[in-house]
């Protein structure tokens, strides 16, 4: 008679052999729709970004060429024809413009100290005087908080202006609520917008490398952090650099 | 302690017995062709296929049903020495025993047949006669040529050997008839007439198409490979009949059993 206690033995064998077989067929097969899912959406990213950079290149050598025009001395410009990455297309930084937008909030801030000082250069105004200024002044700085934190509906009316403007100040007012919020995924993803929008908003990169840093992905946003400089000299971007450094963000 | 199933296991020993024939369609189509072959002034009927095809089968159960109407001999084991197959010949013809320390004279042998003609016709069945020497073969096709002795013969060859052994006996215009593995039909009804011929009609029942189509899948529908199957199976069953009988249904056919003698006969691997 046939040894049946070691045949079963192997039957079982070969029947959890099978069983596995069969899991693995089901499994691919579950899975092949998902995989091609991928290819294609990858694929089809891929393609979107190529039309992008083809095209974002084609304004590249547009905008690179009024700064050679215009400053024909600056030997640094051509360093700045550096494609610089935060999405997939590539932005190019309008240094000019840039600068004049850093310019233009100092100058107001400029404005206010000077009145500040002219009002301590009189020298007649006394110290409660003085007091009260500043109080004044802390005041209307509070008020400028309470007017962001005490609508509501901030987020939501952005939001619906930006659906209607497509504005990247907007996106990047959302990015900046969001950031305030703490909600460090929505700020990186806004940020991410207006830089698509516009690519020389700085605030854009800035508050984009911050959310990253804020999301645990230090080497990321410095990476970032540190190409637009390279490319920006922004001073705002060495500090920002110098914070998550010093891992004071 | 005796199982029912050490009984079932016996059907399907391997055998040519007569009484274990079963009729299949293909079969008796093929036992037609032949016995009218017989019929024609043919020299040589060649009974060709692969081994477990049913040559032997077949041959054995021609012998039984001629045996008394006609002057039939059926050699089941080949006879190497040609010195012994000349003796066996003209013994079946005479009727006379030659003593062991003589022999019969090839062409005494052709001389008595040519006497004959006319007046005689003897058929010899041959079995396995891809053991027989080519000289020898030569002497049986001169025998053939005397139109008194008629021999029916069965050959199996290996696979490259098939072709080239099916020309070298079209040319000297014998019949041939070529035996092949039957279909997942036939086989079903080969299993099923087993064990129905013996009464255990309640077995043969349990075995469904799905059993067959996974008996003839292994065995390509060879009879042979399909008794040896069925043989290796009913032992699993007797085994667990008597030891450990709550692990088979009588009333369904297990497949459990069947897988594990599929491993045993090393058809699937564990």
């Amino acid at each position: 008679m046939i040894n049946t206690k070691e045949l079963e033995k192997r039957w079982y064998k070969y029947k959890a052999k099978t069983f596995t077989l069969f899991l693995s067929v089901v499994m691919v097969i579950i899975l092949l729709p998902y995989l091609f899912y991928y290819i294609y959406s990858h694929f089809n990213t891929t393609k979107e970004s190529d039309i992008s950079r083809k095209s974002d290149f084609n304004q590249t050598a547009k905008v690179v060429a009024k700064p050679k025009e215009q400053s024909g001395i600056n030997n640094s410009n051509s360093l700045k024809k550096e494609k610089l990455l935060l999405s997939p297309t590539i932005p190019v930084i309008d240094i000019d413009n840039e600068n004049r937008k850093r310019e233009y909030p100092v100058k107001k801030i400029s404005k206010s100290t000077k009145k500040l000082i002219k009002a301590k250069k009189s020298a007649t105004l006394s110290a409660q005087e003085l007091a009260i200024i500043n109080g004044k002044d802390l005041k209307k700085e509070k008020k400028k908080i309470n007017f962001q934190h005490s609508n509501a509906n901030y987020i939501e009316v952005m939001l619906q202006k930006f659906k209607q403007n497509k504005n990247p100040r907007e996106a990047l007012l959302l990015a900046k609520a969001y950031y305030q919020k703490k909600d460090y995924i929505e700020s990186e993803k806004w940020s991410l917008i207006a830089n698509n929008l516009n690519k020389n908003l700085e605030e854009s990169w800035l508050i984009f490398a911050k959310s990253k840093a804020k999301l645990g992905k230090r080497r990321e946003a410095l990476k970032i952090l540190s190409s637009y400089y390279k490319t920006t000299q922004s001073s705002q971007a060495k500090a920002l650099i110098e914070k998550i450094k010093s891992r004071s963000i | 302690m005796t199982s029912k199933y050490k009984e079932i296991k016996h059907i399907f020993i391997d055998t040519v017995e007569s009484q274990n024939y079963v009729e299949l369609d293909s079969m008796k189509h093929n036992y037609d062709l032949l016995a009218e072959s017989l019929d024609k002034p043919l020299k040589m009927i060649l009974l060709f296929g692969r081994p477990g095809t049913g040559k032997s089968m077949t041959l054995n159960k021609l012998y039984t049903n001629l045996k008394d109407k006609r002057e039939i001999h059926y050699f089941d084991a080949p006879i190497l020495s040609e010195k012994e197959f000349l003796k066996s010949i003209y013994e079946a013809m005479s009727g006379q025993h030659i003593p062991q320390n003589m022999r019969v004279n090839f062409d005494g042998l052709l001389k008595y047949c040519q006497k004959m003609r006319g007046k005689r016709e003897v058929i010899f069945l041959l079995d396995e006669c891809q053991l027989y020497s080519e000289a020898l073969m030569e002497k049986i096709r001169l025998l053939s040529d005397t139109r008194v002795v008629k021999f029916v013969i069965t050959l199996h060859k290996t696979e490259n050997e098939d072709i080239i052994a099916k020309e070298h006996f079209k040319t000297r215009i014998w019949e041939v008839i070529e035996l092949k593995n039957v279909s997942e039909e036939d086989l079903a009804v080969f299993i099923q007439k087993k064990l129905m011929q013996k009464g255990f009609v309640e077995v043969a029942n349990s075995i469904s198409k799905r059993d067959i189509k996974f008996i003839h899948s292994h065995t390509k529908g060879n009879f042979r490979e399909t008794n040896k199957f069925l043989y290796t199976i009913f032992n699993i069953y007797e085994y667990y009949d008597l030891y450990e009988p709550k692990k088979i249904d009588p009333n369904r056919f297990s497949k459990k059993i069947l897988e594990m003698a599929a491993i045993k006969l090393g058809y699937i691997h564990d």
